[in-house]
């Protein structure tokens, strides 16, 4: 990497992490987690974006070249052909299911019964190799059958290329383009994982008032669950935040919050803040009468993305100087709008809710595909005139301690088959245990958090 | 209000089913027990508007009040009730298909007595134009919840404008990415910020 483009990479980053952290900075960040409009702009349909890593990566070139003063681009979860091996039920994909040129859209079902609790609670293995996965994973439908069987080796396989796509792409980012990421790795919150791809909607309102205390005990389960994977699949380097999207917390009262969503979800933060990382939460659809629960966790560990229906000045009232907040221009704006609307919105934040840092312009959790060119530039070119603190100043990035961390409130991360059980079937050992044992105990572990991203 | 009506009100889904079988046993007419559910529906509507109720508890009154009307469908006279019933087509427009919002208006519009056509998701603008010429609906609602759709709720307005049913039918749009600007954008009479508030414009459209 040349020493120009470390230190842009470095202006970059310091930038992204000092405003997550409430610190001073040269101006606000141009930081969105999910730009979907970055690959569009460029000419890639969505098709090709989540399979074609090469035309992502070209895509992400272009958008990077045009608009230099963004801070950091962007997440992606869905690399496609990982989802085809397995024959993923809960994602509508484009160029598959839906035309190439529309989003991915997430298919709810109920995929887990009223009457499983029991099972998921005392036995999650169980749980998920014998009923979710063969649900939610159509060439596993047969468990046993040769398909299923060849599903779970291409399941796994394409699970590592896409391990490699994805570090492929973030380095060629960092050292090529001095471009940082806003998010590695995610999980979502353990109601979450109840409400979305397990019960749906539907079925986990009914369950809160037919079996509130099942569901409590089942995201106390998930919440180990989720952790690991979302450590698993973080930056190893602790310089990313993990993303979060929330998805059903705004359909609840703020006494169900209180009792359903908000434990074990704070139990997950706590989790992940003190294994050392921040967290990038999208708190999706109005939260208005749930967010103040933030104040409850450390000070400038988290961005939280405050989506449309959500009041930015309402947020930054309770939120602001304690969490970092990113926000404020509706998405329709960038679709419809005017750059003449877009300059004096942008104005607005910067002068109200912007003024002091911790602070992030953004559409409700992401930009959307379809917006006009003109309008995101009129916001980037505003948020530089009416954002900049002191331009001076220049933020360096945090050094974290790499690698993992113990995290008391953490259990042992769950495996089908332990290394006890496995040392107790190899008797004796010649050599040296711990070389076996270590690369056992990782396959084991990755396995595992294998089976546990379907629920995302 | 009656027991019946508080009952599904506060949400007592146990008591709710109860005393409706009470009311069968009695030989209550199924329309008497629909209309007492009406009235506790319109009391879920008020407390939600009035901000102690959430998107959680309409959902649940409504699943309440759709298990109850299963049970009274057999019972109910082979008469032309629906017919009389004031009509609303509602469905999630093409190229989106998510109906969580959709099936909670449609549901609590069928709470409240409408005559509901819900066409489901990925709904064409030929379906919704066909389907206001055939039934004569005065009321078509248009959803979504992702913002790629704005062109295709226009669409769906000019179409109606095209087939030279405009006049005949009120649209009204709703959904997360919906709001003044894009009602403005799409030609629609109006946009509903939320469900009972939907329900309140096609109250106000059937008057």
């Amino acid at each position: 990497m040349s020493k120009e483009i470390r230190d842009l990479y470095e202006e970059r980053l310091g930038r992204y992490q000092a405003t997550i952290a409430l610190e001073k900075t040269d101006r606000m960040p141009v930081a969105t987690g999910s730009n979907y409009f970055a690959e569009v702009y460029s000419g890639n349909t969505n098709q090709e974006t989540i399979y074609d890593s090469e035309k992502w990566l070209k895509a992400e070139e272009i958008f990077i070249r045009d608009f230099p003063e963004v801070d950091v681009l962007r997440n992606n979860r869905i690399w496609a052909p990982l989802y085809d091996a397995v024959g993923c039920k809960t994602y509508k994909l484009p160029g598959r299911d839906l035309p190439s040129k529309t989003q991915f859209q997430f298919v709810e079902e109920e995929y887990m019964k009223a009457d499983e609790y029991d099972i998921l609670i005392n036995d999650p293995v169980e749980f998920m190799m014998d009923r979710f996965l063969p649900r939610v994973l159509g060439d596993m439908a047969e468990p046993g059958s040769t398909r299923c069987r060849m599903a779970f080796l291409k399941g796994g396989m394409a699970q590592m290329m896409m391990a490699q796509v994805m570090r492929n792409r973030s380095i060629y980012l960092q050292e090529k383009l001095g471009m940082p990421q806003p998010m590695t790795g995610a999980f979502v919150a353990p109601f979450d994982v109840l409400a979305d791809a397990m019960r749906g909607l539907r079925g986990i309102l009914l369950d809160i008032y037919r079996q509130p205390d099942k569901v409590l005990e089942a995201c106390d389960v998930i919440v180990h669950e989720i952790a690991h994977f979302a450590l698993s699949t973080a930056d190893p380097l602790k310089r990313y935040p993990i993303f979060v999207p929330t998805h059903k917390a705004c359909f609840l009262s703020p006494k169900q919050f209180e009792t359903f969503y908000w434990p074990s979800f704070k139990k997950t933060l706590e989790i992940l803040i003190n294994a050392g990382y921040t967290v990038r939460a999208y708190l999706e659809g109005d939260w208005g009468h749930h967010w103040h629960h933030f104040l409850e966790l450390p000070k400038g560990k988290l961005i939280l993305d405050i989506d449309n229906q959500g009041d930015i000045f309402k947020a930054y009232e309770t939120l602001g100087k304690h969490q970092c907040l990113a926000g404020g221009i509706p998405d329709s704006m960038f679709i419809l709008g005017t750059p003449q609307e877009m300059k004096e919105r942008v104005k607005l934040l910067c002068e109200t809710v912007g003024k002091e840092g911790g602070f992030i312009i953004n559409g409700g959790c992401n930009i959307p595909y379809d917006t006009k060119p003109e309008n995101y530039r009129a916001m980037i070119d505003a948020i530089i005139e009416y954002g900049t603190y002191d331009s001076s100043y220049k933020c360096k990035p945090k050094v974290a301690e790499p690698g993992s961390v113990e995290v008391e409130a953490l259990n042992k991360q769950r495996m089908v088959t332990p290394w006890e059980k496995k040392l107790e079937e190899l008797g004796n050992i010649m050599g040296e245990e711990d070389l076996i044992r270590r690369p056992w105990e990782m396959l084991e572990s990755m396995g595992y958090n294998w089976m546990w991203q379907w629920v995302m | 209000m009656s027991e019946l009506a508080k009952a599904l009100t506060d949400l007592e889904e146990n008591k709710v089913y109860q005393l409706v079988d009470e009311k069968i046993k009695n030989g209550v007419s199924p329309l008497d027990i629909i209309a007492e559910c009406n009235e506790g529906m319109v009391g879920v509507g008020n407390l939600f508007s009035s901000g102690e109720y959430f998107l959680s508890q309409l959902i649940f009154s409504a699943e309440i009040f759709k298990n109850i009307m299963q049970q009274l469908e057999p019972l109910m006279p082979k008469s032309d009730a629906g017919d009389s019933a004031s009509k609303v087509i509602i469905g999630t427009v093409k190229g989106d298909i998510h109906d969580i919002g959709k099936n909670i208006v449609a549901n609590l519009l069928r709470g409240s007595g409408f005559d509901v056509i819900d066409l489901g998701v990925d709904v064409s603008a030929e379906k919704f134009v066909e389907t206001v010429r055939e039934t004569g609906a005065r009321v078509l609602g248009l959803s979504a919840l992702l913002n790629f759709t704005y062109p295709e709720m226009k669409n769906v307005v000019d179409a109606l404008t095209e087939a030279g049913l405009r006049d005949k039918v009120t649209v009204i749009i709703g959904g997360a990415p919906c709001n003044e600007q894009v009602r403005e954008f799409t030609g629609a009479d109006y946009y509903a910020e939320d469900a009972v508030t939907g329900v309140n414009i096609c109250k106000k459209i059937y008057q």
